[in-house]
C-alpha cells in the first residue's frame, strides 16, 4: 500500500485548515496510507482529522536543543543522534510527503522522510521557483488581496487535489470535562464562548474591552453565559476582576486548564464563539460552531477567515482609537442586524465549488468568479 | 593495614619516578582519624580533608556536581589529593571516553592516601601528575584533550600556591598554542579612560587572528552629554541612565545580528544587569575587563553577577570583593601597552623644543598630584605639565601646557619621547601617594613601551611586572627631587633602565599579551567552547580528521579551508550556497534542519 505523510509544522489554525486537502487527498487516492507529521503538542487536533491514519509528532523544543548543542561544536554524534529521532518517528521512508507549509525546516522534513515531495518549491528544499500555487499563497499574502481562494482551499490546490464544495466538519472529540465544567452549554440560553487572549500580541483585544462586551452581551440576555477560553489565565482573571454583581455566576473561566481536546469539547457547547485568536476560532468553525471574528493588526478575513459558511468577520480597515464592535457583536448575537462602527466592515462567509470566500455582511453571496478562473489557471487538470 | 607496597606496586611500570619519591618519602601529611562511618578520613592542621561522618559520601556528592559541565573527551584534571575518595568516586562516575588526571602537589599526601587506602582497582585509570608546576603544566599541555580543571576544596587548599603556579603555567602554554579563530564583540564606553584601551584590545585581538566586531560607543558622547544638559541633577541622572539603557539595547540588536562567541566589554560599557541576564539566558558568553580602581568606581557591585568573567586590574582584596558580590570568575589582568602605539619616536629639533623638557608629568589633576608636584618644581630642571582638570592649581600654572587642554595619544607619546624624567604617580583622593597602591596604570606600561625613562611610585604588584632594573621607582614623594637630579645626570643610565623596560613590555606586556591571556583564561574555564575554538579544535582540518567524523560530513568539511574555523552555520551556508538543484545528500538534509532551528535560538531582540 502506497504511503503519504502530510507535513504541517505552523500553528493550529494552519493545521485545522489542512483538515480539506486531507480529505481530499483521502479522496483522490482511497489506496493510499495517509500520515500526519505536526507539532507534538498539536498532535491530539491532528487524531481529530478525518482521513489520517497515524500523528508523527514533532517536538520542535527538542530539535532546538540538538541545535544548540551542535552549533559550535558539530560533530557526527550529532548527527547520528538527529538520524535516530528521525529513524524512531519513521522507521520506513514514504512514498510521498505533501509539505503544506513554505518554512524551509518543513521542507527539509518532507526531503528526510519521504522519496517524493510535493509542496511549495519545485526543485528541492534549496530552490527558488515556486508551485503555482505557493507563488499564488505569497503573492495574496504580500499584496493583501480581497476575493481571494482561501487558504484552506489553496492548500488543496498545493497537494493537486481540488476543493470538496461542501463543508466537512469535524466530529467532535470524545474527551470528559473536568466536573466543574460539565455544566458548559447544558442549560439557560446563548453560551458564548469568548477567547480571551491571541498568539501575539498585537492581536490581543485589550482586557477593557472585553470586559465592556461581557457587560453588554449579559445586559443583553438575561439567561446568557459567556465562557472565557484559551491559556492567559491573568487575562481572564483582569477581565473579570471589576465586573458587576449581575454578572456573577455567568462568567465560566476555563482559561488555563484545558486541554486542546477539551478546548474543543467546550466550543461545540458554545452557541457562539467569539473571539480574535484566529486559531481556536479556525478550531470552532471546523467543528461547526458559528464564529464571530475580530480581525485587527495583519489578521485579514480572505486570508485567514474561518472556513465555511455564515461566520462573521469585523475586519478592521483603519482602526481609529476604541472604535471596537462591542456593541455591533452583541446586536449580532441578539439577531438585531449587523453593523460596523466607523473603520470596520463586516464580512459573512459562504462557500461554492471552489471552496469558501467571504462576501460583505448584506450582499447576495455572488462567488467571486476571479476563484474560478485562478482554479483554471493554476490546476487545469482538476478544473 | 598498610596498602602502600601494593597500591604503587601498580603504577611501577608507568610511574617509576613518582612511585620512587613517594617510596623515599615518608609522608604525614595528613592526620588520618576514622570518619563516624568507620572508613579512615583525615585532617590537615586540625582541620577536616575529608568528611569526618561519611567520606565516600561527601565524594560522590562532589563526583556528581563535576559531571554536570564535565564531556566525553575532556580531560579532567582534579586539584586536591587528600585520600583520593573523590578521585575514586570520580572514576566510577566519569563519562565514556572522558580522561581524568590528578595534579599531586606534595609526594607525602600521595603517600599518605597510598598507604592508608587500598587503591588497585582504579590507580592505573588516572593520569598522575606531579613535579614543579612548570614541569607539571608540560605535562597536562602534551595531552591533546581539552582540559577541565575541577578543585576539590577541602585539600586543594593545602597547596593552592602549586595549583595556582600550575593554572598559570598552564595559560601560557595554552595561549603560545592558539590556533582558533573567534568572534568577539568588544563594547567599549561612551567616554572616559578605558576607552582607549577597548580600542588597544580590538586592536590586540585583530592582530591574534581574530573577527573582532567593535561595538563602539563614543559617537554616542554628545548625546549622552546633552542629556545631562538638565539644571536639576535628578533629571540629569535619570536622562544619563535611559540613555544608557537605550545603547545597551543598541548593543543586543548589534549581537543579534551577529553572535560573537565572546561578549567582551570594558569597564564604563553601556550593558546593565537586565541586559547582561538576558544575554546569559541565551547562551551569550560574557567578560568585563574593569580596568579601573574598584575601590574608586564601586559600580561593579550591582554588575558583579552579570558577567561570566571578570578581569580586574587589582588583585586579592578586588577579587575578594567581586566574588562576594557575586561574580563566579575573577582573573586578575594587569593594563597594557600597544606598541604599535607607545614607540620610541624620531622628533625634529621643533617637535623637541616644543615636547620636551627635563621632567615632565602628563595626567589628570588629581587631589594628590596638586599636592606633590610643587614639590617637585624646581630651578635647577625644566618642568612642563601636560593634561586637563587643573583648574585653581595657581603653584603649577607656570608649568601647564596648552592651558590645561586635555592632550591626545600621538602627543602624549611625544611628551614621554622628548623628557628626559617622565614622573608617573598614580592618582589617589588623598594628599601624597597612594595607600593602597595595589594596581599599576596604563601609564606605567606605555612610557616603558616608548622607551622613555620614568620615575614611578611603588607599587605592590611591580615585582611582577618589572624589575628594578626595568623601572626606577620611588616610596616617599620627598625622594623624587633627588631621584630626578640623579637621573638628570646620568643620560647612559637612563637609557639602559629604559630600553631594559621596553624590552619588558614587548616581551610580556602588550595588549596581544593581555588579550591572549584572556582567551586562555576563559579557555580553561569553557574548554568545550571557547577552549575549544582558540585551540583551533573547530577548524575544519581538525574536524575532517576526527576519527568519529562520517564520510559525508568529512566531504563537508573539505569544502573549507583547513584552517577556517566552522561551525554548524558555516556547513549550512555552504550546503545552501550549492545545494540549490540538486538532490541533496542525508547528511546535509540533517544540517539544514538542525542550522534552520540554530537560527532560531539567538532571537535576542
Amino acid at each position: 500500500m502506497p504511503r503519504a505523510l502530510v507535513i504541517q509544522l505552523a500553528r493550529l489554525g494552519d493545521l485545522v485548515q489542512s483538515m480539506l486537502a486531507i480529505t481530499q487527498l483521502r479522496v483522490r487516492h482511497p489506496e493510499t496510507q495517509l500520515d500526519l507529521l505536526c507539532p507534538s503538542h498539536l498532535a491530539e487536533v491532528g487524531r481529530l482529522l478525518p482521513g489520517i491514519e497515524k500523528v508523527l509528532e514533532w517536538d520542535g523544543a527538542a530539535w532546538q536543543r540538538r541545535a544548540m548543542a551542535a552549533q559550535q561544536d558539530l560533530r557526527a554524534e550529532h548527527l547520528a543522534e538527529v538520524e535516530t529521532v528521525l529513524m524512531a518517528l519513521a522507521p520506513d521512508w514514504y512514498d510521498y510527503a505533501y509539505v503544506l507549509n513554505q518554512h524551509r525546516r518543513a521542507l527539509v522534513a518532507g526531503s528526510l522522510l519521504a522519496r517524493e515531495v510535493k509542496g511549495p518549491l519545485l526543485h528541492g528544499p534549496l530552490g527558488e521557483a515556486l508551485t503555482p500555487w505557493a507563488a499564488y499563497v505569497r503573492d495574496v499574502a504580500q499584496r493583501r488581496l480581497g476575493q481571494r481562494v482561501h487558504l484552506a482551499d489553496a492548500f488543496c490546490g498545493l497537494c493537486g487535489v481540488s476543493p470538496p464544495g461542501h463543508i466537512i466538519p469535524l466530529d467532535p472529540p470524545a474527551v470528559r470535562l473536568p466536573d466543574d465544567l460539565e455544566p458548559i452549554g447544558k442549560h439557560g440560553d446563548r453560551w458564548i464562548a469568548l477567547i480571551v487572549g491571541a498568539g501575539e500580541t498585537e492581536r490581543c483585544v485589550p482586557t477593557e474591552v472585553w470586559r465592556r462586551w461581557i457587560t453588554s452581551f449579559l445586559a443583553s440576555t438575561p439567561q446568557g453565559r459567556v465562557v472565557l477560553v484559551g491559556t492567559e489565565r491573568e487575562r481572564a482573571a483582569e477581565i473579570q476582576s471589576p465586573l458587576p454583581p449581575s454578572a456573577l455566576g455567568r462568567i465560566w473561566d476555563t482559561t488555563g486548564r484545558t486541554s486542546l481536546l477539551q478546548l474543543a469539547a467546550i466550543l461545540v457547547r458554545c452557541h457562539r464563539v467569539v473571539g480574535s485568536d484566529t486559531g481556536p476560532l479556525h478550531l470552532a468553525a471546523a467543528l461547526g460552531r458559528p464564529v464571530i471574528g475580530w480581525y485587527f493588526a495583519r489578521a485579514r478575513v480572505h486570508e485567514t477567515g474561518p472556513y465555511g459558511v455564515d461566520h462573521v468577520v469585523w475586519q478592521a480597515e483603519e482602526m481609529r482609537g476604541d472604535a471596537w464592535p462591542v456593541d455591533e457583536t452583541v446586536a449580532a448575537i441578539c439577531e438585531q442586524g449587523y453593523r460596523a462602527p466607523i473603520g470596520w466592515t463586516v464580512w459573512t462567509s459562504h462557500c461554492d465549488t471552489w471552496g469558501a470566500y467571504y462576501a460583505p455582511v448584506g450582499q447576495a453571496a455572488i462567488a467571486p468568479r476571479e476563484r474560478e478562473a485562478l482554479w483554471h489557471e493554476l490546476e487545469p487538470a482538476l478544473s | 593495614m598498610n596498602y602502600l607496597a601494593q597500591n604503587l606496586e601498580g603504577l611501577r611500570t608507568r610511574y617509576p619516578a613518582l612511585v620512587q619519591t613517594t617510596q623515599e618519602n615518608s609522608g604525614g601529611l595528613l592526620t588520618v582519624v576514622p570518619s563516624r562511618e568507620g572508613s579512615p578520613s583525615a585532617t590537615h592542621e586540625g582541620r577536616w580533608v575529608h568528611s569526618g561522618y561519611d567520606p565516600r559520601k561527601e565524594a560522590q556528592a562532589w563526583a556528581e556536581a563535576q559531571l554536570l559541565e564535565w564531556k566525553a573527551g575532556e580531560l579532567g584534571v582534579v586539584f586536591g589529593v587528600g585520600l583520593l575518595y573523590h578521585v575514586e568516586a570520580l572514576i566510577a562516575l566519569k563519562p565514556q571516553g572522558a580522561m581524568l588526571a590528578v595534579v599531586v602537589p606534595h609526594v607525602a599526601e600521595f603517600n599518605d592516601a597510598a598507604s592508608i587506602r587500598p587503591m588497585e582497582a582504579w590507580i592505573n585509570k588516572v593520569e598522575w601528575v606531579w613535579g614543579t608546576p612548570v614541569a607539571m603544566a608540560e605535562q597536562l599541555a602534551t595531552q591533546s584533550a581539552p582540559l577541565r580543571f575541577m578543585t576539590y576544596g577541602p585539600a586543594a587548599c593545602l597547596h593552592a600556591e602549586v595549583h595556582r603556579d600550575l593554572e598559570v603555567e598552564v595559560r601560557r602554554i595554552a595561549a603560545t598554542k592558539q590556533g582558533g579563530r573567534l568572534h568577539v564583540a568588544v563594547v567599549g564606553p561612551i567616554y572616559g579612560g578605558s576607552l582607549p584601551i577597548a580600542r588597544h584590545a580590538v586592536a590586540a585581538l585583530e592582530s591574534l587572528g581574530h573577527r573582532v566586531s567593535w561595538l563602539d560607543q563614543s559617537p554616542h558622547r554628545a548625546s549622552y552629554d546633552l542629556f545631562a544638559s538638565g539644571r536639576e541633577p535628578r533629571h540629569r541622572l535619570m536622562m544619563q541612565s535611559r540613555f544608557t539603557d537605550l545603547l545597551s539595547l543598541s548593543v543586543v540588536t548589534n549581537l543579534a545580528e551577529d553572535p560573537p562567541d565572546l561578549v567582551l566589554a570594558l569597564a564604563q560599557a553601556p550593558l546593565n544587569l537586565a541586559v547582561l541576564e538576558h544575554l546569559r539566558k541565551k547562551k551569550f558568553l560574557t567578560a568585563m575587563w574593569f580596568v579601573e580602581n574598584y575601590r574608586h568606581l564601586t559600580y561593579w557591585q550591582q554588575l558583579a553577577g552579570g558577567y561570566d568573567h571578570w578581569f580586574v586590574i587589582q588583585q586579592a582584596s578586588c577579587v575578594d570583593a567581586l566574588t562576594r558580590a557575586g561574580a563566579r570568575h575573577v582573573h586578575y589582568l594587569p593594563m597594557a601597552a600597544d606598541p604599535a602605539l607607545h614607540r620610541p619616536l624620531g622628533l625634529t629639533e621643533a617637535e623637541q623644543a616644543e615636547y620636551g623638557a627635563d621632567v615632565s608629568f602628563v595626567g589628570a589633576g588629581y587631589a594628590n598630584r596638586r599636592t606633590v608636584l610643587p614639590g617637585w618644581l624646581s630651578s635647577d630642571w625644566s618642568f612642563k605639565l601636560w593634561g586637563n582638570e587643573w583648574d585653581g592649581a595657581d603653584d603649577l600654572a607656570s608649568v601647564l601646557q596648552r592651558g590645561g587642554a586635555r592632550i591626545d595619544t600621538e602627543t602624549c607619546i611625544k611628551v614621554f619621547n622628548a623628557t628626559a624624567v617622565n614622573l608617573n604617580l598614580h592618582s589617589c583622593a588623598g594628599d601624597g601617594l597612594d595607600p593602597e597602591a595595589d594596581f599599576v596604570n596604563p601609564r606605567t606600561f606605555e612610557l616603558a613601551a616608548c622607551g622613555a625613562f620614568q620615575l614611578v611610585d611603588e607599587r605592590s604588584l611591580f615585582p611582577d611586572l618589572f624589575a628594578p632594573k626595568e623601572m626606577v621607582r620611588f616610596n616617599a614623594t620627598a625622594d623624587v627631587p633627588s631621584l630626578i637630579r640623579t637621573w638628570l645626570a646620568d643620560s647612559s643610565g637612563r637609557r639602559e633602565i629604559a630600553a631594559a623596560g621596553r624590552r619588558r613590555v614587548l616581551a610580556q606586556h602588550t595588549y596581544t599579551h593581555r588579550m591572549s591571556e584572556l582567551l586562555a583564561v576563559i579557555g580553561m574555564r569553557e574548554p568545550d567552547r571557547i577552549g575549544a575554538m582558540v585551540r583551533g579544535d573547530r577548524n575544519a582540518g581538525i574536524l575532517g580528521q576526527r576519527t568519529d567524523a562520517p564520510p559525508e560530513l568529512a566531504a563537508l568539511l573539505r569544502r573549507f579551508p583547513p584552517g577556517q574555523r566552522v561551525e554548524l552555520k558555516d556547513v549550512a551556508a555552504q550546503i545552501k550556497a550549492n545545494g540549490a538543484g540538486r538532490e541533496l545528500a542525508r547528511e546535509e538534509l540533517l544540517i539544514l534542519m538542525l542550522d534552520s532551528y540554530r537560527a532560531e535560538t539567538r532571537d535576542l531582540v
